[in-house]
């Protein structure tokens, strides 16, 4: 992915991070008819389009915050096929046998292709951590978000009364509970590690 | 992976391992496949949680703004849509009937009005759902202060705030409403200055809270503080008709 060239494209994934109001409204302005009518005619309508493309500019916004999405393709591909694969995922879950798909060939960029299907395992990524960090105990939760709120581990450990030897192996001890409950969960075998 | 596995990548990313030590992990990751992908899982985690935790603040404000930006363009779009029905076929007849309908209506309406601007004509604060962006644990507080802020118990509303902003106090949504509650509860000082922080900052709540000072100013009964606010709210902020509407009446 590295050696390929960042399309200017790239500037609406930046301008998400910087909470840019210009370029959000330009997302909607541009992109977001196409979405639109693409899930009306889909069995969908505009409530429904309007969640699918808020939700799927929400992971753009945390993928981009994660610094792990360099656009190499136009965002228009990109995001349509986001918001396309979102749908037919909630048509599934919703159990609606009825659907017919008007399946059309709207993008032969592999690029998009591909980046959009890595957003789509960033998404279930994200999902599952979330459900994972709730499962850990009242001790570990707490001291990750301290940990990651203050961010100077000898504040952590003075706020929660511990030594800063202790806090920083219990950080790394909690985050390893977290990654074996990830490691173990039913759906892992879907995020591609 | 064992207890001191886990030490050690918190203690590679944290660049805490001599250069020694690094090239021992470096190669364990290329041959170990296990160790490598417990690593990239930890390491995905531990930016999940930066994210998630670290830049909390930031991502309120942008669903804040996402939301409204997202909330004004299908609503937009719904009117363009479905515009309403203007009737064509409108009689003269009909016409002066319901223009001296409108004129005795005004003249009832002009005398009702002519008082001045009343705070209470404004303060319709909408319905608000806070649980729409909940976390984890404080679902309970956000049900509690959603339901007494929308059924106007502003006493209840201000103490559950109170006990959300200790927790937040940073975040602008529950600042904001804090603040609107400190006007309906007379709390002036409170409710002018947390708002002039926020007017004064770059969240999706800056039109807003000039709106709400200018209705803070107006129950305080200074006009032309009231004035001056209604005047910088901007064309396509959301309150900007209100806005207009209640210039007209105080001058």
């Amino acid at each position: 992915m590295s050696e390929k060239k960042i399309h200017e494209d790239q500037k609406y994934v930046d301008g998400l991070v910087n909470n840019n109001s210009f370029i959000i409204q330009a997302i909607y302005d541009k992109f977001a008819p196409k979405v639109i009518n693409y899930i009306r005619q889909n069995s969908g309508d505009a409530e429904r389009a309007q969640d699918i493309i808020q939700e799927t500019i929400i992971t753009i916004y945390n993928q981009g915050c994660q610094k792990k999405l360099q656009l190499t393709c136009p965002f228009d591909a990109y995001f349509f096929l986001l918001c396309k694969r979102k749908w037919l995922n909630y048509l599934k879950k919703s159990g609606n046998k009825e659907v017919t798909i008007n399946e059309e060939v709207l993008s032969k960029d592999d690029d998009a292709q591909e980046l959009s299907f890595e957003s789509s395992i960033f998404e279930g990524k994200q999902a599952l951590f979330n459900q994972m960090f709730q499962k850990l105990g009242d001790a570990c939760k707490d001291l990750l978000k301290a940990t990651f709120k203050i961010k100077s581990m000898e504040e952590v450990a003075a706020s929660l009364n511990v030594s800063y030897a202790y806090a920083r192996k219990k950080k790394s001890l909690c985050i390893g509970q977290l990654t074996k409950l990830v490691q173990e969960s039913p759906t892992f075998n879907q995020l591609n590690y | 992976m064992q207890e001191q596995d886990y030490i050690l990548f918190e203690n590679y990313l944290s660049g805490d391992l001599s250069s020694e030590e690094i090239t021992d992990f470096e190669n364990r990751i290329n041959t170990d496949e296990d160790f490598k992908q417990a690593f990239t899982i930890y390491k995905e985690l531990s930016a999940h949680l930066e994210q998630e935790i670290g830049n909390e603040d930031n991502t309120t404000d942008f669903r804040a703004n996402l939301d409204s930006i997202s909330h004004r363009y299908f609503t937009k779009l719904d009117i363009e849509e479905n515009p309403v029905e203007v009737k064509k076929t409108f009689s003269v007849y009909k016409l002066a009937v319901a223009a001296s309908i409108a004129l005795i209506m005004g003249f009832f309406v002009f005398n009702q009005f002519s008082g001045g601007a009343d705070y209470y004509d404004f303060n319709n604060h909408g319905t608000i759902d806070f649980t729409e962006r909940s976390s984890e644990d404080n679902v309970g507080l956000l049900i509690k202060t959603t339901k007494a802020f929308n059924n106007k118990e502003y006493k209840e509303a201000k103490s559950y705030l109170e006990d959300l902003l200790k927790v937040n106090p940073e975040n602008v949504e529950y600042n904001f409403y804090y603040a609107i509650t400190n006007i309906e509860l007379d709390n002036f000082d409170q409710a002018d200055s947390i708002l002039g922080t926020i007017v004064n900052g770059n969240s999706a709540y800056k039109n807003k809270a000039t709106w709400y000072l200018a209705l803070s100013k107006l129950k305080q009964d200074k006009e032309e503080d009231c004035i001056k606010l209604l005047k910088q709210i901007p064309e396509d902020a959301d309150d900007y008709s209100q806005a207009l509407k209640l210039l007209k009446k105080l001058k």
